[in-house]
């Protein structure tokens, strides 16, 4: 039952909420393509938040894994994203002062090893612990890692950051130099307005290529994982942790997976970051990464893959929709018989702590009337087969058997 | 240099010990790691702020303090308490929640209050118009460089922690409190009104944060940040001392506090930075010197490391 073949069933067989969901998703696409046509947002641009919005869903979904799944509160997140970001921009950056002019495959190599060491070395200590005590012990090794990057000037360079990162097809054979072979176009949707694709266009399509493709692998890898005998076990740890423990399970063992696992993930997301921006400095590593990264997961619905992909985007949508504020300076309401005057100057002076304010207000509403999230994991633990189609072998089950066949 | 830096090590683990009564109160008898702890620090200090540009000095002077700021740090004090009561009924009330959501609960509100806070007065760093002091003469001779604010914070803060030690020791609400925080079913049912006595805690944890606040700022500047900065070395000296216990809680303010200033002296070690000569294959420059940098993050290692080897910390009991 794809969206394709059967759309009227595929949407009487949604839940409320993902229909809500689907129609926002729906309404907003349209809405950014409106904006792409008529100009008010360009092209390059557009192609720029896709990127982060991808970058987002990765991050997402890597906490995810751990929070969703298992029940690990991660207060790290934007650690590991850092140390993907500085692992890979270290490896190929010029400005890089220890190794630096590597291609940056081997340097998301290393950056994805280096992720998983770490996560071990942090893991190993903390997973034992309780999971409030674990939130502030991740938190404060998030600071330390922070403090490190900002202060270990002779490894990364301090609080300068690491600049003259090359992008990600960077000395591959015929993509590293495919933009500035795409012939420039010139689209004209309406009279008067025009849209450019040239170079910088077809770089950020190739860096948006590239994110699909990392959370396109996350995503299936993580919802296999999910359903499989593995996931099965990391859910039964975070419902019941003694039980697992009861059943036999070595439940430190895959918490640690599911750490590491996640850790890996966030640390993708660091990597692609660091070939979209260029530049990365120890600003990237700011906690505040973190708790966007658990808005996402929480909006979502912990569990929730799909659910992380959306509030992987919602996020973004908060965090650059509201830089759209910061040109309002107000505007006169003209009534014909008075004119109100709206001064908007209080809200464009105020843009990040009005963020912050939506992300503060957002968790709180969520956690009181919403806990499970905006698209909670109901489908998604079970194999949709076993669901939609039921193996006939049933009709023949063990009740028949014993009760000596057919009835009929 | 040693005695200086133990000197304002008393007066950083004094704003540490009153944030961090709270955080092991409220831990205790709420039943959740408030991360919003720090930010209502920062609510305190502000409220304190515009009370003292508002009323000014009021003449007189104690420890060259004008009077107008001890009525600032009581309205700083108040504002807190109030503030916190406020999200205690509004939020946190009838929300049927377990303790993991209530703490991600908590992060919103402080991001709420954080932003609240840097609308009104800005992102940037202010003081308290106060004129800022010479250290005192008399402990010059020994190297100690304190001022009389210094003094005037370590004895409020004194004053404050006595206070509690007094309410929590022979009052009937401290005996009430001390019943919750040891087993909440029991006291429950023995009769005792466990929302008043809740509430109650509400308002003294806030308000000695609020104050704890009002003595960063003064010790320091006052940023929409300073209590969240604030926030990690607060949980690192609540579980040192043992969380749920007030006594631990002081104790564990005084040695963060007094560890984070003493960081210099380890950089004279220069633990790591040999290294390279030990080890094949790293450069000989390689190494980590723990410097002043540093002095947070040796707080939170010690933090981890306290989970790990007794979870109950320095006062808490053996379970």
């Amino acid at each position: 039952m794809g969206v394709l073949s059967d759309p009227k069933g595929y949407w009487a067989d949604l839940t409320r909420a993902e229909r809500g969901v689907v129609a926002s998703i729906v309404g907003f696409a349209v809405l950014l393509f409106a904006g792409l046509l008529t100009g008010a947002l360009s092209p390059t641009y557009f192609l720029f938040l896709v990127g982060i919005a991808g970058m987002y869903a990765l991050l997402s979904l890597g906490l995810n894994s751990q929070w969703g799944f298992s029940g690990l509160i991660n207060f790290s997140v934007a650690a590991f994203f850092g140390i993907g970001a500085y692992g890979t921009s270290l490896m190929s950056a010029d400005s890089s002062p220890i190794a630096g002019g590597y291609l940056p495959i081997v340097g998301l190599f290393v950056a994805l090893v280096v992720a998983a060491i770490i996560a071990l070395a942090i893991g190993i200590p903390t997973l034992r612990l309780r999971a409030d005590y674990l939130a502030i012990a991740s938190l404060g090794l998030a600071e330390v890692v922070r403090l490190v990057v900002l202060n270990e000037r002779q490894i990364t360079n301090g609080s300068a950051g690491v600049r003259g990162i090359p992008p990600f097809f960077e000395g591959w054979p015929v993509l590293a130099t495919l933009p500035q072979q795409m012939p420039g176009l010139v689209i004209r949707p309406f009279p008067g307005t025009e849209l450019v694709l040239e170079t910088p266009f077809w770089g950020a399509l190739l860096n948006v290529v590239v994110v699909m493709a990392f959370v396109g692998i996350s995503y299936g890898v993580l919802r296999r994982a999910h359903r499989s005998p593995w996931g099965r076990v990391l859910r039964t740890i975070r419902s019941d942790e003694d039980l697992a423990r009861a059943l036999g399970k070595n439940t430190y063992g895959f918490k640690m997976q599911s750490f590491v696992l996640g850790s890996v993930i966030m640390a993708l997301a660091g990597v692609f970051y660091a070939h979209l921006n260029l530049f990365v400095s120890p600003g990237d590593l700011d906690p505040v990464t973190t708790f966007y990264v658990w808005v996402a997961v929480i909006l979502g619905g912990s569990g929730s893959n799909r659910g992380a992909l959306f509030g992987g985007v919602v996020i973004v949508t908060i965090r650059e929709g509201t830089r759209f504020l910061s040109g309002l300076s107000g505007f006169v309401l003209d009534l014909g018989v008075v004119a109100l005057q709206f001064d908007l100057s209080f809200i464009s002076s105020n843009v990040a702590p009005l963020r912050f304010l939506l992300i503060g207000v957002l968790i709180v509403v969520l956690m009181r009337y919403r806990p499970q999230g905006v698209l909670p994991p109901q489908r998604e633990l079970i194999w949709p087969k076993v669901v939609n189609d039921p193996p006939s072998k049933l009709r023949s089950g063990v009740r028949e058997t014993k009760a000596g066949g057919d009835d009929e | 240099m040693v005695l200086d830096l133990l000197a304002s090590g008393l007066v950083f683990s004094s704003i540490i010990v009153l944030g961090s009564i709270g955080l092991s109160l409220i831990y205790s008898i709420a039943d959740f790691a408030n991360f919003a702890h720090g930010d209502t620090m920062t609510v305190g200090a502000y409220a304190a702020f515009v009370t003292f540009g508002a009323i000014g000095g009021l003449g007189g002077g104690i420890l060259s303090l004008p009077l107008g700021f001890f009525v600032a740090l009581v309205v700083g004090i108040v504002a807190a308490a109030v503030v916190a009561v406020l999200t205690e009924k509004i939020v946190y009330d009838g929300m049927n929640a377990s303790s993991i959501q209530l703490l991600i609960t908590s992060i919103g509100i402080a991001f709420i209050y954080r932003a609240v806070i840097q609308m009104g007065f800005g992102a940037d760093f202010t003081r308290f118009d106060v004129e800022p002091l010479r250290p005192i003469e008399a402990l010059l001779p020994y190297g100690i460089r304190v001022t009389e604010h210094d003094v005037a914070i370590v004895v409020s803060a004194v004053v404050l922690v006595g206070g509690l030690h007094t309410l929590l020791q022979y009052t009937d609400l401290g005996r009430k409190m001390r019943a919750m925080a040891d087993n909440p079913d029991l006291a429950r049912v023995s009769g005792i009104r466990t929302d008043r006595i809740k509430l109650w805690t509400w308002i003294i944890g806030a308000g000695l944060a609020g104050s704890g606040g009002v003595f960063l700022g003064l010790y320091n500047q006052l940023s929409p940040r300073m209590g969240f900065n604030l926030l990690l070395l607060i949980f690192a000296a609540v579980i040192l001392g043992g969380i749920g216990s007030v006594y631990g809680a002081m104790l564990g303010g005084l040695l963060i506090g007094v560890i984070n200033q003493l960081t210099p002296v380890l950089s004279d070690i220069r633990l790591l930075t040999d290294m390279g000569a030990i080890l094949p294959l790293v450069p000989d420059s390689f190494g980590i010197v723990i410097g002043i940098e540093y002095a947070n993050a040796i707080a939170f290692v010690i933090m981890v490391a306290v989970l790990l080897v007794r979870p109950n910390g320095i006062a808490g009991e053996a379970v």
